[in-house]
């Protein structure tokens, strides 16, 4: 099945917020609302993003980024959720699996067999996964966005789109073939650097082996405040492509030497026993 | 012909040794769950790092509870692991013939602990307080600590499981298995070791027991 993709345009973005809404009703991750007498318990945290980080509860935030440039302020907008790495640093350090990539090129999760271990989260270079942690116990499971593939709740089997994108009323967010919507964004920057934008940039074409969502940018990714070249960390190369097969080489040697130890000193033993 | 025996470890040494052992082999096999991919699903829904939680309090209360028992006891034990002297070379060299094909000639007379079982000790404290401070971060500084410093807390404490894991296995053949380590087993439950058993394995350490006792 050709792999799928959504394109975020963020200068079609009006960040009104409608795709963080849409994807809470469609996957059901009610927000709590902080009540007080006579009120909602609000606090001014020197932005309108809202709320404020990303939880087990919300899988996307639109983040907000400004910056002052050529004597005037700019108020950028980007798309705060899972990217679906091609090389996925969640799926290469989930210890049993759970993490996965879906047939269409999504890194799906199965819930159930979640062992809240916390690598994912702690490998991914955008910070993406979230976990309910138990810090005394550990008990955890991690959530992260699916791309409404949830098991029970799978839009794109029914042959939708996903709800953020279906929601999205400026048309930022459009989804289908990967191949197609790199196609597209390409021509978006290159009409953007035709109007003078000249930093302009398609975000995923190639980061990470191909991210499955991509952003049209009209200026660098680290001006939006993303990173700019997206690895998989060391840490987790050293201890998936290392660490792992090391021990399974030194359990092993250590149980054949053994072995072998016991059989020469018992036959020696034997010898000697006559 | 009479039994003779001596007490190689005393009560409160070998209920240490039993709690702590007991509590470590359940550490390695929930981390072992975790490790070895196909066996990961047993670790679903978090329950055996509750289990390896438990463990690991076991693991540093015990020999602190022990610390406060009998602090002379522990600065005994701390200062074997960092005491070596000339009959150490002559294990090493010594060692290969000796553990395959029973050749005690060339083995020099060894104290209450050999070099190996120093050294094995040794690496036990070290790769402890290793285990102890990189899990104490993944445990308690989970939300605030860096990414980065997580994972490799991760590496750190993975490292030390596999020499840990190697050396439990060679500290259970020695003690368990080995044929010419016939009453190692015996120490540690019962504690007493025939003399001639002492004698032949920890001849130094016989000569210092029984030094005005003949």
């Amino acid at each position: 099945m050709a792999e799928k993709a959504i394109l975020y345009d963020a200068t079609k973005c009006t960040a009104c917020r409608g795709c963080q809404v849409a994807c809470k009703q469609w996957n059901g991750n009610d927000e709590v609302i902080p009540i007080i007498e006579n009120g909602v318990d609000s606090k001014n945290r020197g932005s309108y993003e809202n709320p404020a980080d990303l939880s087990p509860t919300t899988w996307l935030k639109m983040r907000f980024t400004e910056v002052e440039a050529g004597g005037r302020v700019r108020w950028l907008f980007t798309r705060q959720a899972c990217m679906h790495c091609t090389d996925a640093a969640c799926v290469r350090v989930c210890p049993n699996g759970s993490l996965y990539h879906s047939e269409l090129g999504f890194v799906s999760y199965n819930k159930d067999t979640c062992t809240g271990c916390g690598y994912c989260a702690d490998a991914c270079p955008f910070s993406i996964p979230r976990s309910d942690r138990n810090l005394i116990t550990g008990i955890a499971k991690m959530d992260k966005c699916t791309l409404c593939t949830t098991q029970g709740l799978d839009r794109l089997a029914e042959g939708m789109e996903p709800a953020c994108v279906k929601t999205c009323p400026p048309g930022a967010l459009i989804y289908g073939d990967r191949s197609a919507l790199v196609a597209e964004g390409k021509a978006r920057v290159t009409a953007l650097k035709a109007a003078g934008w000249n930093n302009a940039y398609l975000y995923g074409e190639n980061e990470l082996g191909g991210l499955h969502v991509m952003y049209v940018l009209d200026d660098s990714p680290a001006v939006y405040g993303l990173p700019v070249s997206p690895q998989v960390s060391a840490a987790t190369i050293a201890w998936k492509d290392v660490i792992q097969p090391v021990g399974w080489a030194v359990g092993g040697l250590t149980i054949i030497g053994l072995g072998m130890n016991w059989l020469v000193a018992r036959a020696n033993a034997n010898k000697e026993g006559k | 012909m009479t039994h003779h025996e001596v007490e190689k470890y005393r009560k409160p040494i070998r209920i240490l040794h039993w709690i702590h052992s007991g509590a470590f082999v359940l550490l390695f096999l929930t981390g072992l769950i975790i490790f070895i991919p196909g066996l990961g699903f047993l670790a679903e829904d978090s329950w055996t790092r509750v289990i390896h939680r438990v463990g690991a309090a076991i693991f540093v209360i015990i020999p602190l509870i022990y610390l406060v028992i009998n602090p002379k006891s522990v600065g005994q034990g701390l200062k074997k692991a960092f005491t070596w002297g000339n009959g150490d070379m002559g294990w090493l060299k010594a060692a290969p013939r000796y553990y395959f094909l029973g050749d005690e000639k060339e083995m020099p007379p060894q104290g209450e602990m050999n070099t190996g079982q120093k050294l094995w000790w040794f690496l036990t404290l070290v790769f402890g307080v290793i285990f102890v401070i990189t899990g104490a971060v993944m445990w308690f500084a989970k939300l605030s600590a860096p990414a980065a410093v997580l994972q490799w807390m991760v590496f750190v404490h993975d490292v030390a499981f596999i020499v840990t894991g190697a050396m439990l296995l060679l500290h259970i053949y020695l003690g368990v298995f080995h044929p010419m380590m016939t009453e190692a087993w015996n120490s540690m439950t019962g504690g007493k070791i025939s003399t001639e058993y002492a004698k032949k394995h920890h001849a130094k350490w016989y000569a210092e027991i029984s030094k005005g006792k003949e």
